[in-house]
C-alpha cells in the first residue's frame, strides 16, 4: 500500500522543509477538518477533500490543505500520535508532551488503513526521540497490504495486487503462457483439431453447392454422384463429429490437468506461506482460491478454450464467403443481427436485473432457512412458530413471484429474437430466390449462403458471454498468482543451520504485531535457561499465546531478535526447528484417522512400543485400551468420537512421541473437569521434566511447577520471578491469583446454596 | 480447588480486591445520569470536549450513540478517552442540556460518526462482480465501489437502506420511496 504520496510543487513550498528534513509519510485526509476553528468553532464540516494531506518528515507532522499548511508539530514535542478507528471513519490525535489532545484530521474508511499505516511511522519515530533524541534509529513503516482501487483505471482489485484491467495484461499472459507450458504439445494438438474441424465444416456447404449446381440442377447428375457426394458429406460429418468428440475429450482432461497442477502448486504454497499471510485473509478466502478459481480455469478450459478459436474462425471465413457470394443478402441479413443486437442491449440490463433480483431473493430464502433451522429451539421456545413461518411464506411467496415473473418473460422474449433471427433468412432467401430466378446466382450458392449464415449467426449468442468469460478467468488467474507469486516471509535463509536444541532461550528487545500498525509486545527481554518451565500469566488479549507464536517461530519479531542456545531463531531451519517442538494447543486438534495416525503424526516411523510409551505417558493409555478398536479406534474428523479431555490426552501423546526438547502448552488443560485436569497434570508434570517448557494458563493452579512466571500486560513483561516471589510483590499476579480464589470461594458458596434450596423445596413437596 | 488454598496460604479476608471489585461491578449495573445540575461540558483546544462531573475532571471524553440508527438524541453514553472507555454516564435526552453544551456534544457525534446521507444517485455501473457508484450525498459528489452480494444494501426499516462499500463505508439511503423512477431502477439490482 502506498503511504508516499507526491506532493506539487506549491506543496511542498508550502511544507517548507528545512536543510536535512525528509518526507517520509504522505497520505491523504479524505474528510473535512478544520483544525484552525477546532476551539471556538465547530471543526467538523460534512464535505469530502481531495487536496488535503497529512505529512510526516524526520522532524514534524504536518497537515496540508491544497496550498496551505493548516497545522504542524514537531515530532520532538510530542508523546503519542494515534489514529483512533471511529465509527465509519478514523481521526489522527497528537498528544503533546503535557498529554493535552489535539485531532489534526479525519478520514474515512477508505483511507483509514493508509492512515494508520503513516502514524505508525510517525509514532516511530516519536519513539526515537524519546529514547535516543534524534529520528535516526525509528524503523520505516510498510505496508504489505493491498490497495482497495487500482490507481490507474479507478476499478476494485478484487484482492489482487495488481490490476488485472491495467498493468496485469502482459503479465497475464505470460502467466497463462507458464500455466500451459507442460501442456504445449497437447494444446497445439488441440489447436490443431480445431482447424480441421472447422475446414471440415467450412467444405461440406462447398460440397453440396457443386453437387447441386453440377448435379441436380443441370439434370446430368448420375448415380455414381449421388452416392460420391453422400459419401463425401457423410464421411466429413463423421469426420468431424468424431475429432469434435475427441477434442472435446482432450479439453476436459486439459482443464482438469491444468487445474489439478494449479491446486496442487497453490496447496504447496499455502502450507509454505508464513501464517502471516493466511490470518490476513479470510479462511475461506484461501479456500475458494483453492477450489473456486481453479475451478473456473478448468471451466474455461471445457467450455470456452475449446470453441474460442473454432468458433471465431469459422465465422470469420463464413462471414467471407458470405460477401464473396451476395453482398447485398449478406448486408440485408446482418441488418438483423443488428436489430436483434440493439434489442438484446436495450433488454440486457433488464434482463440481467430480474436475474439478478431473482439470485438474490432465493439467496435471501435459502438464508432464512438456515437461520429457522439453526435457531429452531430458540423459535420454540419462545412459541414464535406462527410469525416464523408467516415471515418464510411471505419470502417464498416473493420468491415464486418473482421466479414466475422472470420465466414468463424469458418465455415471450427469447422466441421474439429468434423469429427476428429467422426472418433475416427468409429475407435473404427472398432476394437469393429472386437471383436465382433471373439466373444471376445459382441455386448451389443460394443453399451455400444459407448454410454459411447459420454458421455465422448460431453461435452469437454465445459469443457476447466471450468477454465475460475470458475476463473472469483472467480474475481467477490473476488471484491464483497472487498466491503463488507471494514470497514466504519465514524461510531457511542461505547460511540456515540444523543444531540439536538445549533449550536456552534468549528474548532481545522484541518487538511484534500481526499488523504493523498494532504493536502486540514491545520491548520484551528475558532469558530461559535450559529445562525450565517459564508461565505466561495475564489477561486475555495481552499477547501470551503471540509470544508462543514467537517461539514457535510461526511469525519473525519486528524488531528486536529471539536466541536459541546461541543462535538467531532466523538463522535456525525451519524444520529442524519444528521437529524439536511439542505443542499442545488449546484447540486440540485431530486429524481424521485413527488414534494410532494422530499419535504418530509428528514421527509416522515411531515403533508401537513407542507409541504405547507416550501414551502412557500421557494418561491416555487407559482409555486407549478400554475403547472397543483401541489404538485402531477410528477418531473421525476433527476427533468428534473422542471427549475433549480424551483428544486433549491424545494431543500430549502426539506432542512428546518425538522426545521434543522444547515443549510448549497453550491452555493445555482448559476444557477439562478437574479430575481429568489432575491426571493431565500429572501427566504433564512427568513430561516437563529436563524440557524447556513454556505454558499459558487462566487456572493459576495449572502453572504451579512453573520455575519462573512472567505476568504480560499492556503489550510488555509487568512482572517476572516466582509464584511465592509475585505473591510477595503483591501486584498484578497478586491481585490475579486472589479474584481466583475468590470465585473458586463464591462458586463453592453458592452450589452449597443451591443444595440448601433443593432442600427446601423437597421439604414443600412433602 | 481446596488444594489450591492451602497451596497459596492466603489471607482470604484481605480487604483488597473484593471490595473493588464487587464496587466496580456495582458501578457496571447502576444507570448513572449526567444532567445539567451534575455535569458541565467545555471545548477543548484540541477539539474534543471535556467534562467535570462531580468532583471529577476528565480532559477529554467519549461519546458514544447507544442508538444511533433510531434515537441518536437519547441514552448518549459518555466515556473516558482511553482504550478502555469507562462509562462514566449516560445523557438521557441532549436536549435538556444547555444549549451551547448540546451543540459541543453533537459535534463530537458528528466527529465519531460517518455515515453521509445519499441524496441522488447519478449511476450504478455493474462491471465484473463490482458495481460503481457515482452519487451525490451530504459530503458531496461521491463515487464508491460494492460488491454484488445481496447483503451490500441492508434495510434498516420499509424504506431506509443502507449501503456498505468496499472499504467499509456506510452510506444511508433516508428513504427509498422518495427517489426518482430511474433512481428506483438503478437500485434494483440490490433490492
Amino acid at each position: 500500500m502506498k503511504l508516499l504520496f507526491t506532493l506539487t510543487g506549491s506543496q511542498l513550498e508550502a511544507l517548507a522543509p528545512s536543510p536535512g528534513e525528509k518526507l517520509v509519510y504522505c497520505v491523504p485526509a479524505d474528510l473535512a477538518y478544520d483544525i484552525q476553528a477546532a476551539d471556538k468553532n465547530t471543526p467538523v464540516a460534512d464535505r469530502y477533500e481531495t487536496n488535503v494531506f497529512l505529512a510526516v518528515t524526520n522532524q514534524r507532522l504536518v497537515v496540508l490543505a491544497g496550498d496551505q499548511m493548516t497545522y504542524q508539530t514537531k515530532l520532538k514535542d510530542c508523546k503519542k500520535i494515534r489514529c483512533e478507528h471511529q465509527v465509519g471513519c478514523g481521526i489522527i490525535t497528537v498528544m503533546d508532551l503535557e498529554e493535552n489532545e489535539t485531532c489534526i484530521a479525519r478520514v474515512s474508511m477508505r483511507q483509514i488503513v493508509r492512515a494508520s499505516y503513516a502514524v505508525r511511522g510517525a509514532q516511530a519515530i516519536v519513539t526515537s526521540y524519546q529514547e535516543f533524541g534524534d529520528a535516526q534509529r525509528a524503523e520505516e513503516v510498510t505496508s504489505s497490504e493491498y490497495e482497495t482501487y487500482c490507481e490507474k483505471c479507478g476499478r476494485a482489485l478484487p484482492g489482487t495486487s495488481t490490476c488485472p484491467y491495467c498493468e496485469g495484461k502482459m503479465d497475464i499472459a505470460k502467466k497463462f503462457m507458464s500455466l500451459c507450458g507442460g501442456f504445449v504439445g497437447k494444446l497445439l494438438l488441440i489447436s490443431l483439431s480445431m482447424l480441421v474441424i472447422s475446414g471440415m465444416n467450412m467444405a461440406r456447404p462447398m460440397v453440396q453447392r457443386w453437387f447441386i449446381d453440377d448435379a441436380l440442377s443441370t439434370g446430368k447428375g448420375t448415380w455414381t454422384d449421388l452416392w460420391v457426394f453422400v459419401g463425401i458429406s457423410f464421411a466429413f460429418l463423421i469426420g468431424a463429429i468424431l475429432l469434435e468428440v475427441w477434442k472435446n475429450l482432450a479439453c476436459i482432461k486439459l482443464g482438469s490437468a491444468l487445474s489439478m497442477s494449479l491446486r496442487e502448486k497453490l496447496y504447496c504454497k499455502i502450507q509454505v506461506l508464513s501464517l502471516s499471510f493466511i490470518n490476513k485473509r479470510k479462511p475461506g478466502e484461501l479456500m475458494n482460491r483453492v477450489s473456486r478459481d481453479t475451478g473456473r480455469i478448468r471451466e474455461f478450459f471445457e467450455e470456452v478454450f475449446g470453441y474460442m478459436f473454432s468458433t471465431l474462425l469459422t465465422m470469420i471465413v463464413s462471414l467471407v464467403v458470405m460477401v464473396t457470394i451476395s453482398p447485398v443478402m449478406t448486408g440485408l441479413s446482418l441488418m438483423f443481427v443488428i436489430v436483434v443486437f440493439a434489442l438484446m442491449k436495450i433488454f440486457w440490463h433488464h434482463i440481467h436485473m430480474i436475474f439478478h433480483r431473482q439470485w438474490i431473493k432465493s439467496d435471501e430464502l435459502s438464508n432464512s432457512i438456515q437461520d429457522i433451522i439453526s435457531g429452531m429451539r430458540i423459535v420454540k421456545t419462545f412459541g414464535t412458530e406462527d410469525r416464523e413461518a408467516e415471515r418464510f411464506t411471505k419470502k417464498a411467496k416473493d420468491y415464486a413471484q418473482t421466479q414466475s415473473r422472470n420465466e414468463t418473460f424469458w418465455a415471450v422474449f427469447f422466441p421474439i429474437l429468434t423469429f427476428l433471427l429467422g426472418c433475416g433468412t427468409y429475407v435473404a432467401v427472398l432476394f437469393g430466390g429472386r437471383d436465382v430466378l433471373a439466373g444471376k446466382m445459382t441455386m448451389g450458392q443460394l443453399v451455400q449462403f444459407m448454410t454459411y449464415s447459420g454458421y455465422l449467426f448460431g453461435p452469437l449468442g454465445w459469443m457476447t458471454h466471450l468477454p465475460r468469460m475470458v475476463m473472469q478467468m483472467v480474475t481467477s488467474l490473476n488471484r491464483i498468482y497472487d498466491v503463488l507469486d507471494e514470497e514466504p516471509k519465514i524461510k531457511d535463509r542461505d547460511g540456515s543451520k540444523e543444531i540439536a536444541v538445549k533449550g536456552h532461550f534468549q528474548f532481545e528487545k522484541v518487538s511484534f504485531g500481526y499488523n504493523s500498525y498494532e504493536p502486540v509486545l514491545e520491548n520484551i527481554n528475558f532469558e530461559v535457561h535450559p529445562g525450565e518451565m517459564i508461565g505466561f500469566v495475564g489477561a486475555s488479549g495481552t499477547g501470551k499465546s503471540t509470544m508462543i507464536n514467537l517461539i514457535m517461530r510461526l511469525y519473525d519479531p519486528d524488531q528486536g531478535r529471539i536466541v536459541l542456545d546461541g543462535v538467531d531463531l532466523r538463522d535456525v531451519k525451519v524444520e529442524n526447528l519444528h521437529s524439536q517442538i511439542g505443542v499442545v494447543l488449546q484447540e486440540t486438534f485431530l486429524f481424521s484417522g485413527t488414534i494410532l495416525d494422530n499419535i504418530r503424526f509428528a514421527k509416522p516411523t515411531a515403533t508401537l512400543a513407542e507409541v504405547i510409551q507416550a501414551a502412557k505417558a500421557a494418561n491416555a493409555h487407559d482409555f486407549i485400551c478400554k475403547t472397543p478398536d483401541g489404538y485402531n479406534t477410528y477418531v473421525g474428523e476433527h476427533g468428534y468420537n473422542l471427549s475433549g479431555g480424551e483428544r486433549q490426552r491424545v494431543a500430549i501423546a502426539r506432542a512428546i512421541l518425538n522426545n521434543p526438547k522444547l515443549l510448549i502448552l497453550d491452555e493445555a488443560t482448559s476444557a477439562l473437569d478437574t479430575e481429568s485436569e489432575f491426571l493431565i497434570q500429572q501427566a504433564l508434570n512427568r513430561l516437563i521434566q529436563g524440557r524447556t517448557t513454556f505454558a499459558i494458563a487462566h487456572r493459576l493452579s495449572t502453572l504451579r511447577e512453573a520455575n519462573r512466571l512472567i505476568v504480560i500486560d499492556k503489550h510488555s513483561i509487568a512482572e517476572m520471578g516466582s509464584h511465592n516471589e509475585l505473591l510477595e510483590k503483591k501486584g498484578i499476579y497478586y491481585g490475579l491469583v486472589t479474584a481466583q480464589l475468590k470465585m473458586a470461594e463464591g462458586r463453592s458458596e453458592s452450589s452449597l446454596e443451591k443444595i440448601g434450596d433443593g432442600k427446601t423445596i423437597e421439604n414443600v413437596v412433602e | 480447588m481446596s488444594e489450591d488454598m492451602d497451596l497459596l496460604d492466603l489471607n482470604l479476608d484481605d480487604e483488597f480486591n473484593e471490595e473493588e471489585l464487587k464496587k466496580e461491578s456495582e458501578e457496571l449495573l447502576e444507570m448513572r445520569f449526567l444532567t445539567k445540575e451534575n455535569a458541565t461540558f467545555a471545548r477543548t483546544e484540541g477539539g474534543f470536549v471535556s467534562l467535570k462531573f462531580g468532583d471529577k475532571e476528565y480532559k477529554r471524553i467519549g461519546v458514544y450513540l447507544t442508538f444511533p440508527l433510531t434515537n441518536p438524541e437519547e441514552f448518549i453514553s459518555i466515556r473516558e478517552a482511553d482504550e478502555k472507555a469507562k462509562e462514566i454516564g449516560m445523557v438521557e435526552d441532549l436536549k435538556t442540556l444547555p444549549k451551547d453544551q448540546q451543540e459541543m456534544l453533537r459535534e463530537q457525534i458528528r466527529l465519531r460518526y460517518f455515515m453521509p446521507v445519499i441524496k441522488k444517485i447519478m449511476e450504478i455501473k455493474e462491471e465484473y462482480g463490482y458495481a460503481y457508484w457515482h452519487v451525490e450525498t451530504s459530503f458531496g459528489v461521491c463515487r464508491f465501489t460494492t460488491h454484488m452480494s445481496g447483503d451490500v444494501v441492508v434495510s434498516l426499516s420499509e424504506s431506509r437502506l443502507l449501503v456498505k462499500d468496499i472499504d467499509g463505508n456506510r452510506y444511508e439511503i433516508p428513504d427509498f420511496y422518495a427517489l426518482s423512477v430511474q433512481e428506483k431502477k438503478k437500485l434494483d439490482l440490490f433490492i
